[in-house]
Formats: structure tokens, C-alpha cells, sequence
């Protein structure tokens, strides 16, 4: 197994992103690397060299870089280069902490799509409140602004592979956000996806779920167009720092008792910061391209990166792409027409 | 390379990124319209003209491709540049 790493994407690259892959290899010393990026400075954070090729370049796609253009004119940019290593079938996934969008443009121009995938989408494993290993996959969390009914069919058959292969769930109960869980209910996209769902035999769909109930875990898998899913994903991490934040005021503000108190609960909010933790589960997933290209956050430390390569490893193990493409390209039921 | 060959080539790659048939592959077919192209798709095509026939072809140049016969003029134009 061979990962091609953009090792100039995100805030503090190389930095973190070589830490997290020193971190990696210790948990699978057999995993190989491409490491794109400034070799100097890939070279200052780099314990020892098994596994591990430098493929030297100096130029890299910024955060605010327009995401198509820069990867058709930035050609020898670290994130392109690692794009095309998998193309190439150099290495056999991608990663990067980069600009997102342009990461969605190499993973469906450079590598490609699935045939008879419409669509590739983002997903993402997010925590629930059911345990620390528990957890949806959510998707599209924002690769099309713009989905039809078949695009949603196709992200509840992806996200019930990835819960099945990637997590080792029986069964994967596959929901559709919605704004009510009658039937009925929703907006033209959702009654007709609703429609398509019921009568995919190749999953388990359970209706329509509530924005209010996705943390608590009564799906796992939740599928919604790009826009939608966006927006939500947002407010989740919106509302949940914002609460952290009143919750440190409140205790600041409240005196000596107020901080007596915190402390006795710290070990206890350490556990609800580690449970909420959603890169625990790893990166996200551009899902539906020919080979795992997986996004990080671009604020990511060296334990998201170490995170994000045993998804990767797990999703190259379980042969789940090439069961997709099996999937996929033999069967046209799912096709969009 | 000859228009016939150049139009043979493209014919091959419309037929089989957008699915149709070979008898319905004409200069006049529109490929947003008639072959239901959205933005990723037309890409994609551009994409994979710009790599058989090993020519560079502008955003700008991609926009005024708008039918099959528009890419084979393009190509036939370009092929020595």
C-alpha cells in the first residue's frame, strides 16, 4: 500500500502533515509513501527515511486558489503531483490537508469517477452521543451545491458501503435529512429521493431523520444534497463551539466555587471533548472517485493526519473501492439517466 | 492528422463518456443540450480531448466548444501548436 501525501497543504504543512505520517508508520511500519512538497523542508521533520520517497516540488495550490484553474495551471503543484501518482498507479490513495476544492477537482478530473457514479460527495464520519466509536456517515457535506434525486440514491449506496466495509457495521441504517419524518414531507428533491430509497434493495433505509436527531445516533449513514449538508455540518460545529465558549465564560465568571467546580468535572469534559472529537474517524472522503482521496482539515495537527492514514489504510484493506467499481460498473440500476 | 481522423477520435471519446450510440455522434450535436453536459461533464471531456490529441485547450477556449463538430475545428486547428 502506497499513499500519496500533498505535504504543502494546510496552515501548518509541512509541519504537521510529516509528523503525522512519522506517527502513521509507527502504527503500520509497512505502509509506503510519496511525500509532494519542498524537500528541505519535508527533510527537517522527517525521523528516518523507510518507506518513504520525497518527490521534490516547489510550487503548491494556496487556500484561496480558484479550485479548477489552479490545478490545470499549476501542474507541478504538490497536491497535483500526488493526484497523478495515483492516476499514474504509483501510489494507491491520496491525502491532503489543502484547498478542498481543488482537491474535489484533482481527485474527479485527475483521477476520475466511478463509472455510473454521478456524482462523487463528500462524507464524513460525525460523533454521536452513543459512545466514543460511535458515529453517521454523512453525505454530501458539500462537493454539489446542486444534487437530483439519483445523486442522494447513490450517496445512501456509498455512505452503506463505507459503514459496512470501512466500520464494520451490519446493516448500516440508512436515513434522508429532512425537515419531518412523514413521508411526505420535504421538498421535491427529498419526497423523490424518499421514493428511490424505499425501493434500493442493496440498502437498509429507515426514512427520514431530523436535523435535531442526528447526534443521536438513530442512523448510521445520513445522506443530503451538498448545500444542505454544508450548511448543517456548519451549524453543528458553530453550536458546539459556541457552547464550549459560554460554558469557559460561565466558569471564568463565576468565581472561586464556579472554578472549584470545573475542576472536579475535568476529567468528565475530557471525556465529552474526546467523545465529540469527530477526526478521530478520520477525513473526509471524496467519495465515488477510483481511489480514496481523502481531505483533512487545514488546521489539522500531526494526530489527524496519524488519524486520517489509518482510515486510509482500513479503506485500502477492505478493497472497498474495487467493490464499488464491481458495484457500479456491472450493474446499471443505480445509473442516472 | 486529417478532419476525418481528428472527428473519428473525438467520436470515440463522446461515445463513450456520454454514453450514446455511434450513429448519433454528428458535427451538429450540441453538448450541453443534446448530450445533458453539466459543468463537471463538459470538463471532463475537455480533460480527455486535451489528453488524446496531447493539446492544451484555454477556459476560455473550452467555453466556445459548445458542439462536437466546434471540438473536431478546434483540434484540427490547434494539432501542430
Amino acid at each position: 500500500m502506497r499513499i500519496a501525501v500533498d505535504a504543502m497543504g494546510g496552515d501548518h504543512a509541512p509541519k504537521a502533515i510529516i509528523e503525522g505520517v512519522m506517527l502513521a508508520q509507527e502504527d503500520f511500519p509497512e505502509l509506503e509513501f510519496l511525500l509532494f512538497g519542498k524537500e528541505t523542508e519535508i527533510k527537517k521533520y522527517l525521523k528516518n527515511e523507510k518507506n518513504i520517497r520525497i518527490v521534490h516540488t516547489d510550487e503548491k495550490i494556496e487556500s484561496d486558489d480558484e479550485p479548477v484553474k489552479a490545478i490545470r495551471r499549476k501542474k507541478n503543484a504538490s497536491m497535483v503531483l500526488a493526484a497523478l501518482a495515483v492516476k499514474n498507479g504509483e501510489a494507491d490513495a491520496v491525502f491532503s490537508a489543502g484547498n478542498t476544492g481543488a482537491l474535489l477537482a484533482a481527485g474527479l478530473f485527475i483521477i476520475g469517477r466511478i463509472k455510473n457514479i454521478e456524482r462523487p460527495g463528500l462524507m464524513t464520519t460525525m460523533p454521536t452521543l452513543k459512545g466514543a466509536k460511535s458515529g453517521f456517515d454523512f453525505m454530501d457535506m458539500g462537493a454539489n451545491a446542486d444534487s437530483k434525486p439519483e445523486h442522494l440514491l447513490q450517496y445512501g449506496i456509498l455512505g452503506s458501503f463505507y459503514a459496512e466495509k470501512v466500520r464494520g457495521i451490519q446493516e448500516p441504517r440508512v436515513a434522508l435529512l429532512n425537515n419531518g419524518t412523514e413521508a411526505s414531507k420535504g421538498s421535491e428533491l427529498t419526497k423523490k429521493a424518499y421514493e428511490l430509497l424505499t425501493v434500493e434493495p442493496k440498502i437498509h433505509f429507515i426514512g427520514n431523520i431530523e436535523a435535531r436527531e442526528l447526534l443521536n445516533g438513530e442512523a448510521d449513514v445520513v445522506v443530503t444534497d451538498g448545500f444542505t449538508g454544508n450548511a448543517v455540518l456548519k451549524s453543528i460545529e458553530g453550536t458546539a463551539l459556541s457552547l464550549m465558549g459560554i460554558l469557559k465564560t460561565s466558569i471564568m465568571d463565576a468565581g472561586i466555587k464556579g472554578k472549584i467546580g470545573a475542576l472536579l468535572l475535568k476529567d468528565s469534559l475530557q471525556g465529552l471533548k474526546s467523545q465529540m472529537d469527530y477526526s478521530a474517524h478520520g477525513g473526509a472522503v471524496l467519495f465515488g472517485i477510483k481511489a480514496p482521496v481523502i481531505k483533512t482539515h487545514g488546521s489539522t495537527g500531526p494526530e489527524a493526519v496519524r488519524y486520517t492514514i489509518r482510515q486510509i489504510h482500513t479503506m485500502l484493506e477492505s478493497n472497498i473501492i474495487e467493490d464499488l467499481v464491481t458495484q457500479f460498473e456491472t450493474e446499471s440500476g443505480t445509473k442516472n439517466q | 492528422m486529417t478532419r476525418d481522423e481528428i472527428s473519428q477520435k473525438v467520436g470515440n471519446i463522446v461515445i463513450k463518456h456520454f454514453d450514446i450510440d455511434s450513429d448519433k455522434v454528428t458535427d451538429q450535436v450540441r453538448i450541453k443540450e443534446d448530450l445533458d453536459a453539466d459543468s463537471i461533464s463538459v470538463m471532463e471531456f475537455v480533460l480527455e480531448l486535451e489528453d488524446e490529441f496531447g493539446t492544451e485547450i484555454s477556459d476560455e477556449d473550452a467555453e466556445k466548444i459548445e458542439t462536437v463538430g466546434a471540438a473536431v475545428d478546434y483540434i484540427e486547428k490547434h494539432q501542430n501548436n
